[in-house]
């Protein structure tokens, strides 16, 4: 029995030596270790390390990725003297531990701080030479690589690393967007009012031209017609110049009495004839003289 | 050294035999006290069975036991010994050496997840709540518009997502953000919102493929999909009344064509008919042409034979078709003194002849013939007649 208790004992001794000695590293994260205060070994690498008990302590810092997000957009002047309220984030990481733990004492807000004061001073300064446009669309890329490079310059003596710094929302404040709607509303009234005049003088014309084809539709209709009908007069002219050619003066005379006939034929026309025209010769004397 | 992970592995092949674990196990203690403090007397017990043992046994199997895990399909399960990445396991049952040795992190690599930018659809609901903040952007040409979309991502790399940033996923919706604005911001309002709708959401889908490749997150975006893209509400009316006078536009220009598809088919009736009349003139003069002519050229051959007794009976049938058809008034001018009434005026009521001129002759003889007038034209003329009674 006593045998068995010193083993017990043994394995108790035994896991508390190495649950004091032992330490792990974890993919994510760096360790330093302190020997009475004094940065003795910086572990970048994941896995088991052992200490000296009781008088190394070891401090785990993250090495991913950390992102650093503004709470409230923040206010910035571009070179037009017009606010715009910008809302960007950082993505930086610890590069260098032991001077992240010496310059911010390990603090990730106390880091965050310097960071956001750095991209700030940055943004109004890069904002200050430009205008809202070329910050919304021109060089909103340029104006990223440019905080970023700066950010990381700065950051690199306090052991971190600006992988990025991006504009997430560049707006205009309120009382701005207001005019813009405003703007936005003249300008659609404005296109509407065009497309609108646009219609009206589209249908016009199409209407003009459709009155335009038919008056020449007509009109070479009625060339057409006319040319077409002279046509038949001349023919007409000619046969009746063949036949009546042949004896002018009986002509005369045949037409005439066409002519006459069909000028009289109405019980309403009256004639006032004297007895003595020729007609009536008989009606006189059956010898028909004078 | 002593923490070999070798040895764990010796004992999961370990027999059901206790006896052998246990013996095992004190070999290992032993080693372990042997190496560590060598100062110590290695512990001397015998190998009597007592109670002790095999509650170490149990205790021993259970934490073996501890060690298994499933990963489900479309899972991986990140393995870490001592902190460190050593493999990735697919889908099936695992068994990793129990804590403190390593330790397993199962994660869904397949599942898509969605981030939701410019709007949030409440749980379980289909109702959606604008997040003005985000969804009202600045465009190229300095107008605002209102865009909501959704992303959804998987995971290409379980390593990556793991180990490389501290919130992977919350990085998603500020890269969506940023993604988007960047491109709204290089669009023109128009482009944005109407015809380059798709394209916005592809070359977003780009940007942020990108950007979240360089900061390794191992997230893939599978698809960026506009949910809106509108005008913000101050400003929706003047946007839909444009959108109406552009339907108007062609509304109009339809009317005008209606108008030219009813006149111009309708003038070409007109010139049909225009033509054929014309047609029918010319047939129509040409064969009275000829037919007069014909009629004309036969009486002449008959007139040739006998000139003037065919002149004489042509002047007497025409004479005499005439004179019986119209109103007579026979004059003797002789004794022009006298003075006749004619009832011209009566005659002419209803006639426009030219032929009254001789009846201008103010004087008529007594014995003049009074004026046979054809009882067939009086029939209509009831002053006339009524005169005619009173001369009676």
């Amino acid at each position: 029995m006593k045998s068995i208790g010193t083993v017990l004992i043994g394995i108790i001794a035994a896991i508390l030596l190495i649950s004091l000695s032992a330490f792990t590293v974890d993919q994510r994260e760096y360790a330093l270790v302190f020997r009475l205060g004094e940065i003795v070994a910086v572990k970048k690498q994941p896995g088991l390390y052992f200490k000296m008990p009781f008088v190394d302590n070891v401090k785990y810092f993250d090495n991913r990725i950390l992102t650093l997000n503004w709470v409230e957009p923040d206010r910035f002047l571009t070179s037009e003297k017009k606010n715009v309220l910008v809302d960007s984030f950082v993505k930086w990481r610890i590069v260098d531990p032991a001077k992240y733990y010496v310059s911010l004492k390990g603090d990730e807000l106390a880091a965050e701080r310097r960071l956001s004061q750095t991209v700030n001073s940055g943004l109004r300064d890069e904002f200050g030479k430009r205008t809202i446009h070329e910050v919304v669309s021109g060089e909103r890329g340029k104006i990223m690589e440019i905080l970023q490079q700066s950010a990381d310059r700065e950051s690199r003596q306090m052991g971190i690393e600006v992988l990025d710094v991006r504009l997430r929302r560049v707006d205009l404040p309120q009382e701005v967007s207001e005019s813009v709607y405003q703007r936005m509303e003249a300008e659609r009234k404005r296109v509407a009012n065009e497309l609108r005049s646009q219609g009206a003088g589209a249908a016009e014309k199409i209407r003009a031209d459709a009155d335009k084809q038919r008056e020449v539709i007509i009109a070479e209709a009625y060339s057409q017609a006319q040319d077409t009908k002279g046509a038949g007069d001349a023919k007409a002219s000619e046969i009746y110049a063949n036949a009546y050619g042949k004896n002018p003066e009986f002509y005369a005379f045949y037409r005439s009495l066409e002519a006459y006939r069909s000028s009289f034929k109405s019980k309403s026309d009256v004639l006032v004839l004297e007895p003595t025209s020729d007609f009536f010769k008989y009606m006189r004397n059956s010898s028909g003289k004078k | 050294m002593a923490n070999d992970p070798g040895w764990g592995n010796r004992n999961n092949e370990g027999p059901p035999d206790l006896d052998e674990v246990l013996r095992q196990f004190k070999r290992k203690i032993n080693a372990l006290f042997g190496k560590k403090d060598s100062g110590d007397k290695p512990p001397q017990f015998d190998s009597k069975n007592l109670p002790i043992l095999p509650i170490i046994a149990l205790v021993a199997i259970v934490w073996f036991a501890t060690g298994f895990y499933i990963v489900d399909q479309g899972s991986r399960g990140v393995v870490l010994r001592f902190g460190k990445h050593v493999e990735t396991t697919a889908e099936g049952p695992h068994w990793h050496m129990p804590y403190p040795i390593e330790s397993v992190t199962v994660v869904n690599m397949e599942q898509v997840r969605t981030v939701e930018v410019g709007y949030r659809t409440a749980e379980g609901r289909s109702s959606r709540s604008k997040e003005l903040r985000e969804s009202l952007m600045l465009t190229d040409d300095e107008n605002i518009i209102d865009i909501q979309f959704a992303v959804q991502y998987n995971l290409k790399s379980v390593e990556d997502n793991l180990f490389n940033n501290r919130s992977a996923e919350d990085s998603v919706r500020g890269v969506a953000e940023t993604a988007i604005r960047e491109i709204v911001g290089k669009s023109k309002m128009d482009f944005a919102l109407y015809e380059g709708r798709e394209e916005v959401a592809v070359r977003a889908k780009a940007i942020m493929q990108e950007i979240l490749d360089r900061y390794k997150t191992g997230i893939n975006v599978v698809n960026v999909t506009m949910q809106n893209a509108q005008p913000p509400e101050q400003v929706q009316a003047a946007f839909d009344d444009a959108v109406k006078a552009g339907q108007d536009l062609e509304r109009q220009k339809n009317e005008g064509q209606a108008y030219a598809n009813d006149v111009i088919p309708k003038a070409r009736g007109t010139a049909a008919r225009l033509l054929e009349e014309a047609q029918g003139y010319k047939l129509r003069v040409e064969n009275e042409a000829k037919g007069n002519a014909s009629r004309f050229e036969q009486v002449l051959t008959q007139y040739q034979r006998a000139p003037e007794v065919t002149r004489q009976r042509l002047y007497i049938d025409a004479q005499e078709q005439i004179l019986s058809s119209v109103s007579k008034v026979i004059v003797d001018q002789k004794n022009g003194n006298s003075l006749l009434y004619l009832p011209l005026d009566k005659l002419m009521n209803t006639t426009n002849s030219a032929t009254v001129g001789a009846a201008a002759a103010p004087s008529v003889p007594p014995n003049t013939v009074m004026p046979e007038i054809d009882s067939n034209s009086l029939r209509s003329r009831d002053a006339f007649r009524s005169r005619d009674r009173e001369t009676r």
